[in-house]
């Protein structure tokens, strides 16, 4: 087995003392402004390209994990997926049968999809602008009256066991949700589309009662990129019109303490080679710590891996660093991919020595300026598409960012000195949750 | 449209799919003479004493900015005898090599907070940034001096042979590439279209310093490139661009068109393999790129079956075989296309007649009603797959590597050649399109699992 290139002494050693090659630049370009509005109390957050060819709406629903209870597990996506299946009225749609919601909005020339995260529940859609009215028509006509009935819920259940299915198949997935396991507490530790058999024992009664108490007016915010008119704006305010009035019951986030004695859990699952998930807590983007965690992912990113001219992708990686600032509460994860050759016990040691270094000593200067640039450069990197600044700007505005929201994490990052860095390190990188995914088969040998 | 370059990216295997461009003939470049008018976003001009073709894109949104530099050039190479894998190696070693003053360019790239691919096709080469926008007037700079008066060390040839080797190992598992590979390895008698892109791991430790140093001096002039920038940026992110080497007299490539020939095979051979898993797959010889009408009627046909998520042959095997996958795409080449279909990780006996069924379809006309609202669908499709400055870089590179810019989807946004044939389809001429071109025998293959290991395999007493 190869080891790492370079030991983790080496290469903090490296930071700390040599000038960089090149110097990172001052500042960076900016997104375009990002404006929120409340209408009836629904907030409105938009971010608007003039020539953009399309509009991608963002409609957050609070229905997402934490609404869950042990035996309403898998109840968020199951509701979700269920809405997008709902047959919409043949008037609305161009052909004379009723057909589902997400099939006639393609029709028209666009597209729905939805994520569960622990808060909410996001659907996306996506049109040219002209037809976004109409299409927003088609969708509220499925969100203000789904369909669960015992035909529906099954069939979406038959989605969702495929997903649960494709994800375990997913060392990094499985890995990540072991550590939320440990870390988070009720609802939110529970995966994405739930379990098998939660799936199995929940029907349209259970759907339909979620639904009631989470599908509330008062529960939802829309955000909108891309190309934005008045007609549009107003579409949306009678989406949410749409849902009944009424807030929704409001959310206790609780997380179980990292232990302070490393925690470790194992699982066999098919794969060639074991992986691992080094799992910690992490500032959320309302924290003054914002910017500091977004460099050291940035610093954990890069600091193992081999050099290449190529950015590696992330099958490739041997080490990598992920942060989810967009949980609640948030979490970073460092994993170790064993299927391109280091050694993961190696690896693992080279990791929790580097996050005890960090804490111990301040970044050099030039050290920091890598990292930011590469921060910097890796944040506005994962916000090119409609999709995904329409998911941040949202996501972002509920946090103190507020109006500042993408700029605002970019500004975060500018003014992370080596101080904030080496005591984000000291808060939240001593105390980790490791996930260990091995081969079946080295199990039983 | 043309293939995109990644088709998964797992942590199982990272799955690399490079599209392979086939030419029968040499495919023409733009002349200085030639500069289509592509919109007001859109400048497309000429590297100053160069024929050299440049193309800046602006656009709002994110203050991220592509920055991609492609190239015609075989991707085994000039010589006689075919290199597999020699032009990704020689674009990673230029990238990878430090020259004697300043960083190599991956090294700035990443200095700026960007990331860099490198994708090699049949005939052609991207080598593709995206940095923060106000980064790429330095990195046109950087890319350009870069690969326009290479320098090729042995440092950075050692890392690029390692690096593309892990590459192609990794592609090995991906079992859609490899259908792919077989697939056009039977429908192209010779020339690059007949051989995997990356080639083997074996393969790539088979290329030379010495070869990459040739393949660098002749690929890699700004005669021969086309240099694409798009994103928040204006037309000054020029202004440091590199002019090159100048044009010597007498050199025996100096011209900007590169004659690569792929000759289609006229008996095809199915090919039957081992793999880990089932998949099979067909390829069928398409339109060239100058018949616009018919290419966009390929395009809409692979999209109405087979776009992820719903098309009509995806939804179905996503409906009825879950786990299984099924892709297709026509890839737009300058002649002939190509329509790729690959299918597996299910029973090949159910999946096979969902995937010939509705290719079978496609020879009837779809009524009116369907037809529209599938255009519409086609429609938003390709503008969705349009909207970030790495799209529409690779889109105008692509474009214009294969010889017809002014088809780009994109170019002119929906005033363009391209969504004009799109709006001029009818289900007749879609399914004439299909009848034409769909039912000549294709290129096949089919991969058969491993037999499982026996026990004495695995050194265990029989």
């Amino acid at each position: 087995m190869k080891l790492i290139r370079a030991t983790a002494a080496w290469i903090f050693t490296l930071l700390c003392i040599l000038p960089a090659e090149h110097s990172a630049r001052a500042t960076v370009a900016r997104f375009p402004a990002t404006s929120i509005s409340s209408a009836d109390g629904l907030r409105l957050t938009t971010q608007s390209d003039d020539d953009a060819a399309l509009t991608g709406v963002q409609i957050f629903v609070s229905a997402g994990l934490a609404h869950q209870t042990r035996t309403t597990n898998g109840a968020a996506a199951l509701a979700a997926e269920c809405i997008v299946r709902t047959p919409v009225s043949a008037s609305l749609a161009q052909s004379s049968i009723p057909m589902p919601v997400r099939e006639a909005i393609e029709a028209r020339g666009g597209s729905v999809t939805y994520s569960v995260d622990e808060r909410t529940v996001h659907y996306y859609l996506e049109s040219t602008p002209d037809r976004m009215p109409e299409v927003l028509k088609l969708f509220e006509g499925a969100l203000a009256h789904p369909d669960f009935s015992g035909a529906a819920v099954a069939a979406a259940r038959r989605t969702l066991d495929n997903r649960i299915a494709e994800s375990e198949k997913n060392p990094f997935e499985v890995g990540v949700q072991m550590f939320r396991e440990s870390f988070l507490q009720s609802g939110t530790a529970y995966p994405q589309y739930g379990t098998l058999a939660t799936l199995e024992s929940l029907g349209g009664s259970q759907v339909r009662a979620f639904y009631a108490t989470t599908y509330r007016r008062g529960g939802m915010s829309v955000s909108m990129t891309g190309r934005v008119t008045p007609e549009i704006v107003a579409a949306v305010g009678r989406l949410a019109e749409s849902l009944p009035s009424g807030a929704v019951a409001p959310l206790h986030v609780t997380v179980q303490p990292v232990p302070a004695s490393t925690k470790r859990i194992i699982a066999q699952r098919d794969v060639a080679r074991p992986f691992i998930i080094v799992g910690f807590g992490a500032p959320s983007p309302s924290d003054h710590d914002f910017g500091a965690m977004l460099v050291l992912e940035a610093l954990l990113s890069s600091a193992f891996e081999r050099s290449s001219a190529t950015t590696l992708a992330l099958g490739e990686r041997s080490v990598g660093a992920v942060y989810f600032y967009d949980s609640a509460p948030a979490s970073l994860v460092v994993y170790v991919n064993g299927g391109t050759g280091i050694d993961p016990t190696v690896a693992l040691r080279e990791v929790v020595l580097v996050a005890k270094s960090l804490a111990t000593r301040p970044l050099g200067s030039d050290a920091l300026k890598r990292f930011k640039a590469a921060a910097t450069g890796e944040f506005v990197r994962s916000a090119t598409t409609l999709y995904d600044r329409a998911y941040l700007i949202g996501m972002l505005a509920s946090t103190s960012l507020g109006e500042r929201g993408l700029n605002g994490a970019l500004d975060a990052i500018d003014h992370a000195s080596s101080a904030d860095v080496q005591r984000v390190a000291k808060t939240y990188l001593q105390r980790y949750i490791v996930a260990l995914i091995v081969p079946r088969q080295a199990q039983q040998e | 449209m043309r293939l995109p370059v990644y088709i998964g990216a797992t942590f199982v295997g990272a799955a690399l799919l490079g599209a392979t461009p086939a030419f029968a003939a040499a495919a023409p470049a733009a002349s200085p003479q030639a500069v289509p008018q592509l919109g007001a976003a859109v400048t497309v001009s000429h590297l100053q004493g160069s024929s050299g073709t440049v193309i800046v894109q602006r656009a709002s949104g994110a203050p991220a900015a592509a920055v991609e530099l492609w190239f015609r050039a075989p991707s085994i190479g000039f010589g006689d005898k075919p290199v597999p894998g020699l032009a990704r190696v020689a674009a990673q070693t230029v990238a990878g090599s430090k020259p004697i003053v300043g960083p190599s360019l991956g090294d700035r790239i990443e200095a700026v907070g960007g990331h860099l691919a490198i994708i090699a096709y049949a005939d052609s080469l991207a080598v593709a940034a995206l940095v923060p926008a106000d980064a790429a007037p330095e990195i046109v700079k950087a890319m350009t001096i870069a690969y326009f008066s290479p320098v090729i060390s042995e440092e950075g040839f050692s890392d690029a042979v390692r690096d593309v080797a892990m590459e192609a190992l990794i592609s090995g598992f991906d079992p859609a590439t490899v259908v792919r590979n077989d697939a056009f390895g039977q429908l192209f008698a010779n020339g690059p279209d007949h051989y995997p892109v990356l080639g083997s791991a074996k393969d790539v430790s088979a290329v030379t310093l010495t070869l990459v140093r040739g393949f660098a001096e002749r690929a890699f002039r700004a005669q021969n490139a086309v240099l694409v920038v798009s994103g928040a940026v204006s037309d000054a992110v020029l202004a440091g661009a590199s002019r090159g080497r100048p044009v010597q007299a007498n050199s025996p490539f100096e011209l900007a068109e590169t004659p690569i020939s792929s000759v289609v095979s006229t008996s095809l051979v199915p090919v039957r393999e081992h793999f880990d898993e089932a998949a099979a797959g067909y390829a069928w010889a398409g339109p060239p790129i100058g018949r616009e009408d018919e290419a966009t009627a390929m395009d809409f046909i692979a999209d109405y079956l087979f776009r992820p998520g719903a098309g009509v042959a995806s939804r179905a095997v996503e409906e009825q075989m879950p786990g299984a996958f099924v892709t297709g795409q026509f890839i737009t080449l300058h002649n002939p296309g190509v329509m790729f279909v690959a299918f597996g990780d299910g029973d090949l006996t159910k999946l096979r007649p969902i995937v010939d069924r509705s290719l079978a379809q496609m020879r009837t006309a779809l009524s009116a009603e369907r037809f529209s609202s599938a255009r519409d669908a086609f429609e938003y499709h390709l503008l969705s797959d349009l909207q970030t400055p790495t799209e529409m870089a690779d889109n105008f590179g692509w474009y214009s590597v294969e010889g017809n810019l002014p088809y780009a989807p994109g170019a002119d946004g929906k005033a363009g050649r391209y969504f004009a044939a799109a709006a001029a389809l009818t289900p007749e001429f879609v399914a004439q399109v299909a009848e034409k071109y769909l039912t000549k025998t294709p290129a096949s293959v089919i991969l058969v699992p491993n037999p499982p290991k026996s026990s004495a395999a695995k050194g265990q007493p029989s």
